[in-house]
């Protein structure tokens, strides 16, 4: 039996470092990250580099401005929201409460395979398919803009906002369904009045980490953007090149001398998505536990 | 039976109704009357049928995509199984409460809110219905000063009444209940039977029920199913004192079920 106690214990242990090895990693990760990016502003003032509006790090002098990157990130992402919240809520509706089972059962692992698509292949169709049509569709004088990029995320974004939409949708009890339809509800009130407000904690996770994806994702937007490191203007910068934070780290991490301030502003620019996918992601969490469906009983 | 008034008055008249879920015959070839402003209670083993038939007068069974239905329910002597039944006009005259309380997810005004609202009734009028319905409910004393909280914080009986007034907030004419006691405790199960009880007065009620004293203390009317079938309909006292069958006297008696 003493044996017996040992085998279990030893197995918990383990058990425990494997789970601890990932905190550990987050944490080592976070700091090797923040000691990097710090180190920027011993050469460059924080205030300067928060609201600097130029990015000319090879310039003399450097400009490490982070706006243009911020904002390129934020206007492609938000474009990317607004095109698939709508179009993964929606999905996700028709799969949990109209579609027949089995045409629901054909479509989800096509939604599972959009996810498993690597991002290089979403960037390779964007640029040869959508880009040169997007530029003669609305006369542009390049296709790689921000718009672009905001289509290509917002696909890439889909499968997270459908699959966790659609478990929120499916997990409200029928109970609750058959209550509004007993009243003489319709389908479509009931849906619109009753399932999508009872869902909301879960669809609204599922936009915050459909908006994580897309904020983090390098690949693709770098591939479809143009990569100009100016700040958009708002709404016409939609239709221009812009240049996200993730790209900028992307393209130049490969061509600068380590330990150099731009090594250091690249590290800067990391610290800052970490941290604004860090509270997404907290606040999706946050959502999903607050406002999780109560059973009735 | 004194307080059995208009015993003529059929408000449901069933015929012949026949019910399969797939392969499965799960009621077969039912015929009764309900009548108006009683309390008619079924009762019967699990898998009986009574929940079944239960939905069917109020077309819930359309939910399930196995469900054929053969033969007429006669409300209003219209049959509700025809084509051209409005099923949300049918589903507003007959109210339904559920099993297991199930309020919506919302404060306990918009729960009785509900209703109305999707049936396009005048704002001005909504909050005098809210406070009707749960002054009919007997839960006005309890909750008034707190309508605009979780429904779901609400006790499970509580939950329960508020489902009941939701449903008088649509104005039917008819309330089926599916055991709406079985998931309460006692105390709670004692107020929703007088509830019940006072209802009567406006309402024809139909209730469903694992607990014979209750149907014994609650209803007019008595309907024993067995394997899909009624087996013996009449009034309440006759069937608990004097059983014609052999069946609703076994069950009654605790011999099975």
């Amino acid at each position: 039996m003493l044996k017996m106690r040992y085998k279990e214990n030893a197995i918990e242990t383990l058990l425990f470092l494997a789970s601890a090895v990932t905190v550990l990693i987050l944490f080592l990760l976070c700091i090797f990250l923040f000691r990097e990016g710090i180190s920027l502003f011993h050469e460059v003032s924080f205030i300067d580099f928060i609201t600097g509006t130029a990015w000319y790090p090879t310039a003399d002098p450097h400009k490490f401005g982070l706006l243009p990157l911020l904002f390129g990130s934020l206007i492609v992402t938000a474009g990317a929201i607004i095109i698939s919240v709508p179009l993964g809520i929606a999905c996700a509706v028709y799969i949990s409460e109209l579609a027949t089972p089995r045409v629901a059962e054909i479509l989800k692992p096509f939604i599972e395979i959009l996810a498993g698509i690597p991002s290089v292949v979403y960037g390779f169709f964007g640029l040869v398919v959508l880009v040169p049509r997007l530029q003669n569709f609305l006369n542009l004088s390049t296709g790689q803009t921000a718009l672009t990029g905001s289509v290509m995320l917002a696909v890439m974004a889909l499968p997270t906002i459908i699959s966790i939409s659609e478990d929120a949708i499916s997990s409200i009890p029928s109970y609750i369904k058959e209550g509004s339809l007993a009243l003489g509800a319709t389908k479509w009130q009931t849906i619109y009045k009753v399932l999508l407000p009872a869902a909301i904690s879960g669809i609204s996770a599922a936009v915050m980490l459909g908006m994580g994806r897309a904020i983090g994702e390098t690949m693709t937007v770098m591939m479809v953007t143009g990569n100009s490191a100016v700040i958009p203007g708002f709404p016409s910068g939609i239709l221009e090149p812009v240049r996200t934070m993730t790209a900028t780290i992307a393209l130049e991490m490969g061509e600068v001398p380590q330990g150099s301030e731009h090594f250091h502003a690249l590290f800067a620019i990391s610290s800052v998505l970490f941290i604004m996918t860090f509270l997404i992601n907290l606040i999706a969490d946050f959502i999903k536990k607050k406002y999780r469906f109560k059973e009735a009983i | 039976m004194e307080n059995i008034k208009n015993e003529n008055e059929v408000e449901i008249q069933v015929k012949d109704l026949d019910l399969w879920y797939g392969e499965n015959h799960a009621l077969k070839e039912v015929s009764i009357g309900i009548s108006k402003n009683g309390v008619t209670a079924f009762i019967g083993p699990s898998g009986c049928g009574k929940s079944t038939f239960l939905r069917c007068l109020n077309r819930m069974n359309d939910l399930i995509k196995s469900c054929r239905i053969e033969g007429q329910i006669f409300e209003r002597s219209k049959n509700i199984y025809e084509n051209d039944v409005d099923v949300v006009e049918l589903r507003k005259r007959v109210g339904m409460v559920f099993q297991k309380p199930n309020p919506f997810p919302m404060s306990i005004y918009d729960n009785i809110a509900y209703g109305p609202r999707i049936h396009g009734v005048d704002k001005k009028e909504i909050d005098g219905i809210v406070k009707q319905a749960l002054h009919s409910s007997a839960l006005w004393d309890e909750v008034s000063d707190r309508l605009d909280s979780s429904a779901l914080d609400l006790s499970g009986g509580q939950q329960q009444r508020l489902c009941i007034a939701r449903t008088l907030a649509v104005k039917p004419d008819i309330i089926l209940f599916d055991e709406p006691c079985s998931a309460l405790d006692p105390i709670s199960t004692n107020k929703i039977e007088e509830l019940i009880m006072d209802l009567k007065k406006d309402y024809t009620i139909v209730i469903v029920t694992h607990n014979m004293q209750q149907a014994a203390r609650i209803s007019d009317y008595t309907a024993f199913f067995l394997n899909g079938e009624i087996i013996e309909f009449g009034e309440t006292k006759q069937i608990f004192e004097n059983p014609q069958e052999k069946g609703t006297e076994d069950y009654i008696t605790g011999r099975f079920g």
